[in-house]
């Protein structure tokens, strides 16, 4: 008894497992699932990015219902870097790249029997139609510009990802998740140009520096020599304003000379005098300058000794 | 896989003993060959069914972090489900499944999209006469002109379940977005500022916009360190260098007007001190010699006023002879025998004046001009 109960319960484990591989399928959360009955699509899931339902599923089993599974990551797509004009005639090379999923799994099933490669294909031309609409339509200042008004980068990104999103959902059951510029570039001829015209400004530049570095020069000389004067100007003032209070004091103290202005006369001349024949002096003096008054009493007195 | 096998085994087990009833010595056999055998069997299974749950046994290396997804689904998105590095068990496939996530090490994206062709060996090729866009990357600029930029970023997952499971190739998305920032970000710089004056602000914007896609991109992923790379086209190297030469110039001129403007300064300020200082000694000097006359004056007012004659035919003649003393040539011309002064013509050469004298004479004349005394 106890031994058939447990081969009952064995068999029916194995029933169940073998009932679960053949009713049932699992939907990882990285792919989508396509249910086909008599090889006509009819339910798929986890499509909705905002609403994952992976796990497991029901279906009946082979050959009435076959699961088709495809990979739900969002994809890189990279566009060929191609040639196109600007609004304002410009020749540009521009290369887009793409995060794309696959969205209806029953269309991208039809239109490409789920092979990748063959939708990257029709999703390449169908970016670079857009592509070169949007460029068109912008001069080339909307793509490089140091004005954050006139810098439309990130609008022709949207502009070009919003021209593809509808028909991409629509005709190849792709999402487009994001879109961007992955190349920038000038035609080949065009890049030898550039760099002549940037020679001659970096020689513009070097002139530019040149000049500003002299007149900086210059002012620094010329604001020093003001700062010199003015300094100089004031110690002037100072010396001339030292001079006029010594002046007074001086003044103040010759006052005293009045008790006996003739005696501070003599006694200037006297000085003066002093003063005048320190040096280099040749006097010439007559006899009856005193002392030499003397001698004219000597030269009276001479005569009448001689005769 | 190995389930239909078991099944049979089993299903065969039950109806056994129906037969064994039978007296035949044969069968007896069978059935005992029978019974050895499901024994066998049995044995197998049950080392399967240990294989089966032994190989759910893994190990997550370090610097790793595994989720494990049963029937397909994480039950919810959090970092608590991540499996750290270790031993773990988890069901085998049809079950659960696990994916290894390279979490705690920091990964490392190079944008080259603007950077020239490089040799496969690391060499850099000659710069050609332009740029052959096939082969060789570079940015615009805001002003139309060309520069190469590199930018190299780390990066850490920090939402591993998003960036493993959502993207097929998460790394190359990310390289897509930090190049559309690169090219993004220097169409908003001069060439100037891109490659010389604002590099760390171009930096700063790579990183922005970058930062902004991947979050909008939700690849679960946070910016770490960055270096930038930018340099003008090898082309016009010469004329980048020149004017850093002009600039190097320019700033040894002024570093030399600086210096000559600080000692003109401090010239003119050493000069004003001595201004004022001579100023100030003059002022010492001439209120020396006032108060030495006065008192001079004051000690001979008495003489004076005693007898004024004799003091001053005493002063003069002393002074007379100090003058006299002095005095390097001395003519004393006797009157003439009429007793009449005699008339004397005296013909004047100037002197050349010798250095020293000049000197010594101005000197003089300028400690006195200031200070005049007032008569």
């Amino acid at each position: 008894m106890k031994r058939n109960t447990l081969t009952f319960t064995i068999g029916l484990l194995l029933v169940l497992i073998f009932g679960a591989l053949l009713f049932m399928f699992q939907v990882r959360q990285t792919e989508v699932a396509l249910v086909t009955t008599f090889g006509k699509p009819t339910r798929d899931y986890n499509t909705d990015p905002n609403k994952p339902e992976p796990g497991l599923k029901v279906k009946w089993p082979w050959p009435i219902q076959k699961v088709q599974k495809f990979d739900k990551r969002i994809q890189n797509f990279e566009d060929k870097f191609s040639e196109t004009q600007t609004h304002d005639g410009k020749n540009v090379l521009v290369a887009v790249y793409a995060g794309w999923t696959i969205s209806n799994p029953k269309l991208f099933r039809e239109r490409f029997t789920g092979s990748i490669p063959r939708a990257e294909q029709s999703l390449g031309n169908l970016i670079s139609d857009a592509k070169y609409a949007v460029v068109g339509k912008h001069p080339f200042s909307h793509f490089i510009s140091t004005n954050p008004q006139e810098l439309k980068f990130a609008q022709i990104e949207s502009e070009i990802e919003s021209r593809i999103k509808d028909a991409a959902q629509a005709q190849y059951g792709i999402r487009i998740n994001f879109l961007g510029i992955k190349k920038l570039g000038l035609p080949e001829n065009i890049t030898q140009k550039v760099f002549d015209r940037m020679k001659e400004e970096r020689g513009r530049v070097v002139a530019g520096i040149k000049a500003q570095g002299d007149s900086e020069a210059n002012k620094i000389i010329s604001a020093a020599d003001r700062d010199r004067a003015e300094i100089l100007s004031k110690a002037d003032a100072t010396a001339i304003e030292i001079h006029g209070k010594a002046e007074a004091e001086a003044a103040k103290a010759y006052e005293i000379f009045e008790k006996n202005p003739e005696l501070a006369l003599f006694l200037k001349k006297i000085d003066t005098l002093e003063q005048s024949t320190k040096e280099r002096t040749t006097l010439i003096l007559d006899q009856r300058t005193p002392p030499f008054d003397l001698l004219d009493g000597l030269q009276k007195t001479a005569p009448r000794k001689n005769p | 896989m190995s389930e239909p096998h078991d099944h049979h085994g089993h299903d065969h087990e039950a109806p056994i003993p129906a037969p064994i009833s039978v007296e035949d010595s044969g069968s007896q056999a069978l059935s005992e060959a029978l019974r050895s055998s499901f024994g066998i069997v049995k044995i197998i299974m049950f080392v399967l069914v240990i294989v089966f749950i032994g190989s759910g046994i893994f190990t997550v290396p370090p610097n790793q972090k595994a989720v494990v997804l049963r029937f397909g689904k994480t039950s919810s998105a959090t970092r608590e489900q991540l499996l750290g590095p270790g031993l773990h068990w988890s069901w085998p496939y049809p079950i659960d499944e696990k994916v290894f996530i390279p979490i705690s090490e920091i990964q490392t994206v190079t944008s080259s999209v603007g950077w020239y062709a490089i040799n496969p060996d690391g060499t850099e090729p000659q710069a050609g006469q332009s740029l052959n866009p096939a082969l060789d990357g570079y940015a615009l600029t805001a002003d139309g002109n060309i520069i190469h930029a590199r930018v190299t970023l780390d990066y850490q997952i920090t939402d591993p379940i998003s960036y493993v499971l959502n993207f097929k190739d998460a790394k190359e998305t990310v390289t897509n977005a930090l190049d559309n920032a690169l090219l993004d970000a220097a169409a908003q710089f001069n060439v100037d500022d891109a490659v010389r004056l604002e590099r760390s602000a171009f930096k700063d914007k790579v990183v922005q916009l970058f930062s902004r896609a991947v979050e909008q991109q939700q690849l679960g992923i946070v910016v770490g360190s960055s270096k930038l790379e930018s340099i003008p086209p090898r082309q016009v190297n010469e004329a980048f260098n020149a004017v850093t030469a002009a600039e190097q110039e320019s700033s040894t001129t002024n570093n030399a007007a600086k210096s000559a403007a600080s000692t003109m300064l401090s010239t003119a300020l050493s000069e004003s001190n001595s201004i004022v200082n001579t100023a100030i000694s003059d002022r010492a000097k001439l209120l020396s010699s006032v108060r030495a006359e006065s008192t001079n004056f004051l000690d001979r007012l008495p003489a004076y006023e005693r007898n004024p004659q004799l003091f001053r035919q005493l002063l003069l003649t002393e002074t007379w002879r100090k003058v006299l003393a002095n005095a390097e040539d001395k003519e004393v011309m006797p009157d003439r025998a009429d007793g009449k002064p005699r008339e004397l013509r005296l013909q004047l050469n100037r002197e050349p004046e010798s250095d020293e004298y000049r000197a010594r004479r101005q000197k003089q004349k300028a400690e006195q001009n200031p200070v005049t005394p007032p008569k």
